[in-house]
């Protein structure tokens, strides 16, 4: 790690605002809000069944917009674009390429990826509940989550599980960074936030959220505006002001010394070494560039420095913006186009990279998407879903009727690295006519989730208590793990 | 200490999350099959064999026979030999085809890891069924000084807990505490001087009369509450599809008009449109599953925020930790559903259909044979009906919980579990039912016990694992609204104007008229509009016989202007069509004031240029000055100084009446602004009204998907890091300090002074001075005085309703 520059790290921080002896109670007590009916585990836990984790940490690579597997990691029959082309001759716009794996092939566009898919195992029976009426932030709250909204009680993320359950590799780390989405001023952004959200659990376990990878060296600064020197003089006489508060001892010390335990660990993260890891200028010029500019390159890049020092789960979005990114419903190819230029590169340093400094083995990458593509099917046969393709003919009269443009949930590829998973491995099959439905081994996303989890270390049977009420981390505890692992 | 050491916390943090992962689950495999083979004789009341497997403990007391079941250890575990039994004299159960071989694997398992228990689960819960009906409360003789019904029972409590009772907070704790509680701000430090220095006994219950009479605050504040608890907000999921609708108009006029709860209640449960929008409850786009749709979201809202029942459970399968079943939480749907409802159980059709039906039948019964709209009208009827005890407890409960910060039941969603004090309870509830349902009456009465008054307890731990015992009112957090508000109006920063789409005043109270005309210089030649960038300088003196109570200043100008008063640089705008408010209290004086504005026309070309501004004043014989621009203005072309100074001999002239060119919007908002300032209460906007943002939420405000009605009580460490460095609190802090500079303070000290009155309603201690003044540094400064406002801000005794 490089040291920060301009910043004068000190070891000796001041005293901690919380008095020694409520040290150990507040670790004892956790987080649980205090008398709040607040969620507590379940039962008095006399055994605990915890799988053993062949992850530490967790990078989900998330191509929000509905990414189509025939366009990616499902290449099926490809015909190139002509002046009246029947849509039923198309089932994917990019022709197959060879991988790093004998037999398996990926779509054109996806070259470096297709070099270090010997490290993959390849998921290609991902099913989705249809939901009728296809909405893109219900299925990505779905993924998120494990359930369906609405919710009588507001679901955790599963960043904020694995922030919960595991809790923060290095303890001044944030446990759950979100990176590139924005959850303000974007199409459908309340429905994002419904889900970006540790719910239930609790606000610290919830994510940090950081939009703009060039921004989060930001977001552990002092604000902006103030330099180091009064940063610190701030928060030293903050916490003078405290000891010098009159009314110390009159009030309630557990609710004080909570509050002020938060404003520990924040100040901790804010003046530790640790947030150079949020700097992107730190990189050297040469990783940069293998990383790109695009804010999914560079939020690889950050996942990456983050992962190294000791983040728990790292979500990294090319973002959900409707019409946008891999939302095709309109020039579904060229757009598709776009996107394997944003990926590639990144995908396929991020991994080397993380293999490079012996991480990959103990870190868990998927690459996933809320659902699929097609050109023909809207949802899966017999879904009551409408046409949300914007042309509407049965032939292509324009290049940009060319491409996927329905949204498609009867089979999805999911592609995850590290993490113990079978090296080269393909896992489940789609069909090679139409409808693409999963006709192998097909992975719901409680069967997603338990992977996930289970690579991880959590059961999916790890359970809260909530109003009363079980909650598990996946619904009713179901899903079992593909086999995907060595 | 040294770095490694305080890193313990987080880390143990950490760890305090591994859960349990037993691979039979005790609700859904274990409790059917117990059901189904055992309880009928080894459960409730029933105890063949003198075995019960009620509760866990019972289970392991085992039988007449001795231990039947020993977790983790299958070989002594008993019962596996009486279920497998070929025996038919032992064999369990005694009749029927007994359990499966894949129902003994089940039992087999659970008892291997140790036969896994809800914790609390009963299969028949012996312990406390909650009263419905209403109940008179005997008192106990009153100590003297402590009369107050609450305090009789309490002091009786206390002295049965061998506890002393709470001493009394001091005058500044009570202040802040009743003005947060009741109308959700800050007293001023002038509220604050003239309480302490009132020498009159009954101060606290005329203060707290006076603050259920400031009708807008008390609904602003209060709109907090409701909207958390009937899940309204102004933007959020559902809307985008029409899947969801807002009641913010009712609620609001509902609330400044104090309408009864009994009647509120009503006019949710069986609604006009414009409250409709809680009962027709969230839907996303798409397929909803049977247990999520609108007349179940029916069902467990109104469960919930009436009853304090939870119908979430019972919506998909009969409930595990209460009585309510399946077919319970269907009748309350199937009363507000249009269609028949088959009963859906865990997403599998039983083939059962429900009958509507209201959930205690010893208040009457709906028809389920009347039209929707009918049943509706019955089951608003029933809820509100005066045998209705629970719809009565569980409300003053709740607001029990917000003033006492712990609910007499808690928590307050679960009314099915015993209260500490069922006298306490009963007595409030029928203060309410006394009071015609006046929620005002019952915050008056609680507020005015020695209860309320006393000093919060403090506590050690985070308490209550075993039990609670009332030791006094507890400590809240502020709701982030709370925090919010009191930075805006200590800082001057609030925004131009409100998200909700509500009119703030009384119904029936004339909306005060916007009289400011748009004036600008008379040197335009005919028929010509101003230059453009032009500048003029605008003046108005406004004489005032007393002293001020209250004022504020709506101010809009084509295209910008700065405004002065009194030589203060009070503010600066450049977008006419969002008017500004200020608050202009402490600012205005006696005698002459005055008013300079200098306004500046936009553009590249000549184009229409205009400056509106209206004053409100109050004075302390309770009289009115409104102030508007109009022909009496005068303009001139030279500049003022940096203070808003002009030279002696500038020449002024008459303004002259700009035609309106079209600038209704902007007009319309500049009323809407003075509106709110010219009420009695200066109307800034409040947090309650606006959207949620990265801030509030921080500051805890919730997401309204969910019915919520205790938010968090602690500040989480990612809310920290966003109080220490967020762009939302540091701009707010930085507008404040800018703000604040341009006041006159005698000294650095009368600024700390002002401050911890403020915000605390009470003097700096000397410490406390020294170090603030060494914040502020030797000369204010904007950085020194945003810091002491960060650091006074972040303070728990801020943060906290103490």
């Amino acid at each position: 790690m490089n040291p920060l520059p301009g910043f004068s790290f000190d070891p000796d921080l001041p005293k901690p605002l919380v008095r020694r002896e409520f040290l150990k109670q507040l670790a004892a007590a956790g987080l649980v809000t205090m008398g709040m009916g607040a969620p507590r585990l379940w039962g008095a836990a006399p055994k605990v069944i915890a799988p053993p984790a062949k992850a530490d940490a967790c990078i989900v690579l998330w191509l929000a917009g509905g990414m189509a597997a025939p366009e990616t990691f499902d290449p099926k029959r490809y015909a190139p674009y002509e002046k009246g082309l029947d849509y039923k001759r198309v089932l994917s716009t990019f022709p197959a390429i060879p991988t790093a794996v004998d037999g398996l092939q990926i779509c054109q566009g996806l070259e470096r990826i297709a070099k270090v898919m010997d490290r993959a195992a390849l998921i290609r029976s991902a099913v989705q509940p249809d939901l009728g009426s296809i909405l893109h932030s219900r299925h990505q709250f779905h993924w998120h989550t494990g359930y369906v909204p609405p919710q009588t009680v507001a679901c955790p993320h599963i960043g904020a599980w694995m922030s919960r359950v595991l809790g923060p590799r290095n303890p001044v780390m944030p446990a759950f960074i979100n990176i590139g989405q924005r959850l303000e001023g974007v199409g459908e952004s309340e429905e994002l936030k419904a889900f970006t959200t540790a719910g239930f659990l609790g606000g610290e376990y919830g994510p940090m959220n950081l939009p703009y990878p060039d921004e989060a060296a930001a977001a552990v600064r002092p604000p902006k505006g103030m330099d180091t020197g009064r940063f610190v003089n701030r928060d030293r006489e903050f916490r003078r002001l405290v000891d010098a508060n009159p009314h110390r001892d009159q009030m309630s010390d557990y609710q004080q010394e909570s509050m002020l335990r938060s404003m520990d660990n924040a100040y901790r993260l804010l003046s530790a070494k640790e947030r150079a890891a949020f700097d992107l200028s730190l990189e050297p010029k040469e990783a940069q560039e293998a990383y790109g500019t695009t804010r999914f390159g560079r939020g690889c890049q950050l996942a990456r420095r983050l992962v190294e020092n000791g983040a728990r789960y790292v979500e990294v979005t090319t973002e959900y913006v409707p019409f946008f990114n891999w939302d095709t419903h309109g020039k579904g190819h060229k757009m598709v186009e776009e996107m394997h230029a944003t990926i590639d590169a990144p995908i396929a340093q991020l991994i080397l990279d993380l293999e490079k400094r012996g991480l990959l083995d103990r870190t868990l990458v998927v690459i996933a998407s809320e659902f699929s593509r097609d050109a023909m099917i809207e949802g899966r046969p017999g879904s009551k879903a409408g046409d949300q393709s914007f042309h509407k003919g049965t032939t292509m009269e324009s290049p940009d009727h060319y491409g996927l443009h329905r949204h498609f949930t009867g089979g999805t590829s999911v592609v995850m690295f590290g993490g113990g998973v079978k090296k080269g491995l393909i896992y489940g099959a789609t069909a090679d006519e139409r409808p693409l439905l999963a006709i192998k081994d097909p992975v719901s996303i409680e069967d997603m989730h338990a992977t996930i989890f289970t690579a991880m270390g959590i059961s999916p049977k790890t359970m809260f208590e909530i109003e009363g009420r079980p909650f598990y981390a996946t619904v009713d505890g179901k899903g079992k793990p593909a086999n995907i692992f060595g | 200490m040294k770095w490694g050491s305080r890193l313990v916390i987080s880390a143990a943090l950490g760890l305090a999350g591994l859960g349990l992962h037993a691979e039979v689950d005790f609700n859904h495999e274990v409790v059917p099959l117990l059901k189904k083979h055992c309880t009928e004789c080894h459960a409730g009341d029933k105890k063949k064999g003198s075995f019960s497997m009620n509760t866990r403990a019972t289970l392991l007391e085992g039988s007449e026979n001795g231990v039947m079941l020993v977790p983790g250890q299958v070989a002594k575990s008993k019962i596996l030999e009486l279920v497998v039994s070929s025996d038919p004299d032992t064999r369990m159960p005694p009749k029927g085809p007994g359990l499966t071989p894949a129902e003994v694997e089940v039992l087999k398992n659970w008892i291997k890891e140790g036969a896994v228990w809800t914790e609390g689960f009963a299969f028949k819960q012996p312990a406390y069924e909650p009263p419905l009906k209403p109940r008179a409360v005997a008192l106990p003789a009153a100590q003297p000084g402590r009369e107050h019904p609450i305090d009789r029972l309490l002091d009786e409590y206390l002295q049965r807990q061998k506890i002393a009772a709470p001493a009394v907070a001091d005058d500044g704790t009570y202040l802040r505490r009743v003005y947060l509680d009741l109308i959700g701000i800050l007293p001023t430090p002038e509220e604050t001087a003239a309480f302490l220095a009132n020498p009159n006994k009954d101060k606290r219950s005329v203060v707290a009369r006076e603050l259920l009479a400031r009708e807008i605050d008390y609904a602003e504040h209060w709109m907090v509450f409701w909207n958390d608890l009937l899940r309204n907000d102004y933007a959020g999921t559902g809307y985008i599809d029409g899947g969801r609708k807002q009641i913010t108009a009712w609620l609001y006029r509902s609330l400044i008009n104090n309408k009864p709860y009994d009647v509120f209640t009503r006019e949710l449960i069986a609604p006009a449109p414009e409250s409709e929008g809680f009962s027709k409850g969230i839907i996303w786009r798409g397929a909803t599953s049977a247990g999520q749709k609108p007349e179940m979201q029916f069902a467990q809202s109104v469960g919930q925020t009436f009853l304090g029942i939870n119908m979430k459970c019972a919506s998909c399968h009969d409930s595990f930790t209460d009585r309510w079943k399946l077919k319970d939480s269907y009748g309350l749907a199937a009363i507000y559903s249009d269609h028949p409802m088959e009963l859906v159980r865990c997403d599998i059709p039983t083939g059962k259909m429900a009958a509507a039906a209201w959930i205690f039948p010893e208040l009457g019964q709906v028809d389920a044979t009347l039209p929707r709209a009918e049943r509706l009208k019955q089951l608003a009827a029933l809820m509100t009906h005066p045998d209705n005890g629970r719809f009565q407890r569980t409300i003053v409960n709740r607001l029990w919980h917000r003033l006492m910060g712990r609910g007499l039941v808690h928590p307050v969603d679960a009314m099915q579990t015993a209260p500490w004090n069922q006298d306490v309870l009963d007595l409030l509830a029928n203060q309410l039912v006394t009071t015609k349902y006046d929620l005002k009456e019952v915050l008056f009465f609680i507020v005015t016990s020695q209860a309320y008054q006393s000093q919060t307890q403090i506590l050690q731990r985070d308490a209550d694992d075993k039990g609670y015992v009332y030791h006094g009112p507890r400590a809240k957090r502020l709701t982030a609204e709370q925090f919010v508000d009191a930075i805006w109006r200590l800082t001057g920063t609030a925004p131009a104007k409100i998200d909700a789409g509500v009119m703030r005043a009384r119904d029936g109270v004339a909306i005060a008229a916007l009289l400011a005309q748009p004036i600008w210089s008379n040197d335009t030649a005919k028929g010509k509009q101003p230059a453009a960038n032009e500048a003029r300088v605008f003046r108005k003196t406004v004489s005032l016989a007393t002293d001020v109570t209250r004022a504020g200043l709506v101010i809009a100008c084509d295209n910008t202007y700065e405004l002065w008063v009194n030589g203060h640089k009070v503010g600066k705008g450049d977008d006419w069509q969002s008017p500004q408010s200020y608050d202009l209290t402490t600012v205005l004086k006696k005698g002459n004031n005055d008013l300079i504005a200098v306004g500046r026309n936009g553009g590249t070309a000549p184009n229409p240029a205009g400056l509106w501004v209206q004053l409100y004043v109050q004075l302390s014989d309770h009289k009115e000055v409104v102030v508007a621009t109009d022909k009496s203005w005068q303009w001139s072309a030279t500049l003022p100084n940096a203070q808003g100074a002009l030279p002696a001999k500038t020449e002024w002239k008459p303004v002259a009446l700009v035609p309106d060119v079209g600038w209704g919007e902007g007009e319309s908002r500049l009323a809407d602004q003075y509106a709110m300032l010219s009420k009695k209460t200066m109307l800034l906007p409040r947090a309650a009204l606006m959207k949620s943002d990265l801030l509030q939420r921080s500051l805890g405000r919730p997401n309204r998907e969910q019915i919520v009605s205790m938010r968090p009580t602690e500040l989480s460490t990612l809310e920290a890091i966003d109080l220490s460095n967020g762009a939302g609190l540091t701009d707010l802090l930085n507008r404040g300090a800018a703000h604040l500079m341009q006041r006159t303070w005698a000294s650095p000290q009368a600024l700390v002074h002002w401050l911890y009155q403020a915000a605390l309603c009470r003097e700096p201690s000397p410490a406390e001075l020294k170090i603030s003044l060494e914040i502020l540094g030797p000369k204010l400064t904007e950085g020194g005085v945003a810091d002491l406002l960060w650091s006074v801000f972040m303070l728990p005794e801020f943060q906290l309703v103490r």
